[in-house]
């Protein structure tokens, strides 16, 4: 592996993500933001580091690269995004803490949406607007910008957009790499102006509708309100959320064959039929549940669990209703919605509708396998059979995911975190969703969690929004073997 | 501008990398899935897995916008049916079939002109035994190219070290011939391919690409040191489709043939086809059957098995036991770069001929032939010169061309003229021009983008 070459690449992405603080510093400068000089000095420095990199490795320019290259460049300049991202934070005491700016800014671009911090308000606007603006680069993905954008990446950038986007089965909408990013990124920006302009119906001010969206579309969850979209207390402004974390949590594949012209995309999906069928049958039995105890009407029972369960399961984690207060039956179906997660190529995370299937797909060719011993059977998706290998990763993904967990709720609770806090915290931060259960619930934060816990759930973050195999590769000793 | 290609073995991997290094939007479609795999980890292209015979899978690749289709599977039966199902879907996309079967070498007219209307049938043999000709020509040639229909030769040889030229600087060579100086192109050292200057020097084991008239090649040659020995008698290891058509052409232009094949029933066909050649049943790479067919008297032995390994070792053993020239076939890509470190300098290859001409074809505007050197590194093409291109009507040293990129020859006429800075391209003329992979779009360019206009 060339190191020198892979941080030269990380160098040039680092100079390209101080860029991106171009937005902010904009605003603050026009709204007389005391946001400005912090801004503009960690812009300064991420530039600078970025360019000092990129002077100092220089390497022959080799437009091929590894794989094992392509992890590390993904890894490494996700760190150095969630690193230089909590700058603008820490630089003018808008979070005093280190660990806090670090915490929050990868919960950010991981698009996880949990926060430290306890008075949302009290932050400058022109912070909460670089806050929101994180998740929004996060959720498409900084890489596949990157991609889509700097030419030099051409052929290598496909083993970076595999690092980053590294769906089961990953979709090349066009021949070429750079245009498959480009389009998404158009698709993605495209149904973002849709939700601004909704939102903005529904009585937002501009600033709020773009926070918003800017959390919305990459399934993030962050909000500029303390009490979230409960703020707006508006079935309007729910009803036009709840559709758009939908969408976000549908493989952005299928909404460009949607603006292609092909409606149809979406039903013959079997992933996206899946989807649907999860989150309504989740959503109706959420909604009996709560009914009658918790709210009166059916109508403002329905309102409330499909927001929960659309937020949940897209793994947005807005909230408009403390849902600790709910029934154990509705508790348990949004913690376990917190494994699910949303359909691959979407920007959501966790777990992935499309592996949960092949997982229950394959568990069932073992069943029929016992009954009959001699069958030749093929797991498939909507027809097409599934290769053997496609199977065995998504397999290990998924035994890799709940060993993960289990080791970090017990890392967490040895911490001094109670058993509720330590499982959903770890669970939300590993499924990139946001708030837990316990402590950490939707109406709590994370600012309590001791320092070391931190540590950890920003790297549950991290290995969650790159689907770990990118991520843990750096721990295993073959990867650092020439 | 978008490509199909059927079939992703080493001729589909090596044409649609060339594509995608060119930006040009790629789908390739096999049956194989490591074979797609191999494509899809290694390249910026798009893959489908199935069999590009069927006309659902050529729509889902997008058929229809598609420029070019290049069917080059290893059957020519699905390659031709991927070209008849295109035809019917989208007979505005040209197609190119790779078609092996020596029984179609007459009715590659009618292919195009009727259904399922390839405009070029690619079959890579009937090159290869063109090239070994060439090879068998030239005496001391590692590569020999022939342009505007063969008043241009450009050759590639290699500096023994005690040449008088080694060491020389290229511009000291006027001094030391008084015919006309050869025009060298390129050099090859240590694997790296150079665009020299007058300063540069020769050294010993650079391989040297020059191009000279037809005519005079052969005073060029012996300035090489490079003495000329006519062919009378060649041996050929190996009685496959290239080894049959090979021996074909020989006994039309009178040189004698002895041909080695392993099996026996293959033999006998070869006897019944052949009627001047002599053919041996036994293995190529017995040394007492090969003393006994005189190996060192044999002007040049072929080694054409379809396995490399075979080749390039039965090469080696009739070199050690006083061959005077070898050709050998190979395959597999990843062993051209080791032929020069072990010895073996004359190499033909099916699958390069095959690229050669399926990228000679898909060069835009009026691209006449072209020539790949060094694997892929670099390029020569043969083009008219338009009246509209920015290169016609003044000398050349004033022309705007691209970097690593040279016009190597200009045929006025019936004049062949090797050009100097003072030299004039006029419209009609073909110019021959060197170029590095890094250069192809931009003199493609350069040739073509007026004609646009039309």
């Amino acid at each position: 592996m060339r190191w020198d070459y892979v941080l030269r690449v990380v160098g040039v992405l680092i100079f390209f993500f101080g860029l991106t603080m171009l937005l902010p510093i904009g605003y603050d400068f026009f709204y007389r933001d005391p946001s400005l000089w912090p801004t503009l000095t960690a812009m300064g420095i991420t530039l600078a580091v970025g360019l000092l990199m990129v002077v100092f490795f220089r390497t022959k320019d080799n437009d091929h690269i590894s794989q094992r290259e392509g992890m590390a460049i993904v890894t490494l300049g996700w760190t150095a995004a969630g690193f230089f991202g909590a700058l603008p934070f820490y630089i003018g005491g808008g979070i005093p803490q280190f660990v806090d700016a670090i915490f929050e800014s990868v919960s950010g671009f991981t698009t996880t949406g949990s926060s430290i911090l306890a008075n949302i308000e009290g932050m400058s606007r022109g912070l909460l607007l670089w806050r929101s603006f994180i998740q929004w680069l996060g959720g498409m993905g900084i890489i596949v910008l990157s991609v889509a954008i700097l030419p030099f990446l051409g052929v290598g950038g496909m083993q970076l957009y595999k690092a980053e986007v590294p769906s089961p089965v990953p979709d090349k909408l066009k021949p070429r790499i750079r245009d498959t990013a480009m389009i998404l990124w158009k698709v993605y920006a495209l149904i973002s102006l849709g939700e601004v302009i909704f939102l903005m119906f529904g009585g937002m001010s501009l600033y709020d509708a773009l926070c918003h969206t800017f959390t919305t579309m990459p399934t993030g969850g962050f909000s500029t309100k303390n009490t979230s979209i409960a703020h707006y207390n508006s079935v309007y402004i729910d009803g036009a959320i709840i559709v758009f974390m939908f969408i976000a949590g549908i493989n952005f594949a299928l909404h460009y064959q949607m603006l292609k012209g092909r409606p149809l995309a979406f039903w013959r999906d079997a992933e996206c039929r899946f989807f649907i069928f999860i989150v309504f049958i989740l959503t109706v039995v959420v909604t009996f549940n709560i009914h009658g105890r918790i709210y009166e009407g059916i109508g403002t029972a329905f309102r409330y669990a499909a927001f929960q369960v659309v937020s949940i399961v897209t793994t947005t984690g807005y909230a408009t209703a403390d849902y600790e207060k709910w029934p154990a039956m509705s508790q348990f179906i949004l913690l376990f919605s917190m494994f699910l997660g949303a359909s691959a190529g979407s920007t959501g995370g966790g777990m992935k509708c499309l592996r949960v299937m092949l997982c229950f797909k394959y568990c069932y060719r073992e069943l029929f396998s016992m009954v009959h011993p001699k069958a030749v059977a093929r797991v498939k998706i909507g027809g097409n059979p599934v290769p053997e290998d496609v199977l065995r990763s998504v397999l290990g993904f998924l035994a890799l995911y709940i060993g993960l967990f289990a080791l970090c709720s017990v890392l967490l609770s040895g911490l001094g975190v109670d058993f509720t806090t330590a499982f959903s915290a770890v669970a939300a931060t590993l499924g990139n969703i946001g708030p837990g259960f316990g402590m950490v619930g939707p109406v709590d934060n994370f600012a309590h969690i001791p320092y070391l816990g931190k540590w950890l759930l920003i790297w549950c973050m991290l290995l969650g929004r790159l689907e770990i195999f990118t991520v843990i590769i750096f721990l295993v000793p073959e990867f650092y073997r020439k | 501008m978008k490509a199909i290609i059927v079939g992703a073995g080493e001729v589909g991997f090596q044409v649609a990398s060339r594509f995608a290094q060119e930006n040009k939007d790629v789908v390739v479609i096999d049956k194989d899935p490591e074979s797609i795999r191999r494509v899809s980890d290694g390249i910026d292209v798009q893959v489908l897995h199935g069999s590009g015979a069927s006309p659902v899978l050529l729509e889902e690749a997008g058929i229809k916008e598609a420029e070019i289709l290049l069917a080059v599977t290893n059957s020519d039966e699905v390659n031709l049916v991927a070209c008849m199902a295109a035809d019917i879907i989208s007979p505005a996309t040209r197609k190119l079939a790779r078609i092996r079967n020596g029984d179609f070498d007459d009715y590659h007219d009618v292919l195009r002109e009727e259904a399922p209307h390839i405009d070029t049938v690619i079959n890579p043999e009937i090159e290869v035994v063109k090239s070994i000709e060439r090879l068998m020509r030239v005496p001391g040639a590692v590569d020999v190219g022939e342009f505007a229909d063969g008043h241009f030769k450009f050759i590639g040889t290699r500096l023994e070290s005690g040449a008088t030229l080694s060491g020389v600087r290229l511009i000291d060579i006027v001094s030391q011939t008084e015919k006309e100086r050869p025009l060298i192109a390129a050099i090859v050292r240590d694997d790296e391919l150079i665009i020299p200057r007058g300063k540069d020097q020769l050294l010993p084991n650079d391989l040297v690409y020059f191009i000279s008239k037809a005519d005079n090649y052969l005073d060029i040659m012996a300035l090489f040191d490079k003495q000329i020995e006519p062919i009378r008698r060649v041996l050929a290891v190996g009685g496959g489709r290239i080894g049959l058509r090979f021996a074909r052409r020989m006994e039309e232009i009178g040189i004698h043939v002895k041909i080695i094949e392993k099996d026996p029933d293959r033999c006998l066909e070869l006897a019944e086809e052949l009627n001047k050649s002599v053919v041996l049943q036994g293995d190529g790479s017995d040394q007492s059957l090969l003393q006994e067919e005189n190996i060192q008297e044999m002007d040049a032995v072929l080694t054409l098995t379809d396995d490399d390994e075979i080749n390039i070792l039965t090469s080696l053993l009739a070199k050690r036991m006083g061959a005077l020239k070898t050709i050998t076939q190979i395959s597999k890509f990843s062993y051209f770069p080791l032929m020069a470190t072990i010895g073996i300098d004359q190499v033909v290859s099916p699958r390069r001929s095959a690229i050669s001409t399926i990228l000679q074809y898909i060069r835009r505007g009026k691209v006449l032939s072209a020539l790949t050197i060094m694997g892929e590194a670099a390029e020569v093409l043969e083009a008219e010169a338009l009246e509209t291109s920015d290169i016609v009507g003044k000398p050349i040293k004033n022309i705007r061309f691209p970097k690593g990129a040279l016009i190597i020859g200009i045929m006025h006429g019936e004049d062949a003229i090797i050009p100097s800075g003072e030299s004039v391209i006029h419209p009609g003329d073909r110019v021959i021009i060197f170029a590095h992979r890094n250069a192809v779009p931009k003199v493609e360019r350069i040739l073509a983008v007026k004609l646009e206009f039309f």
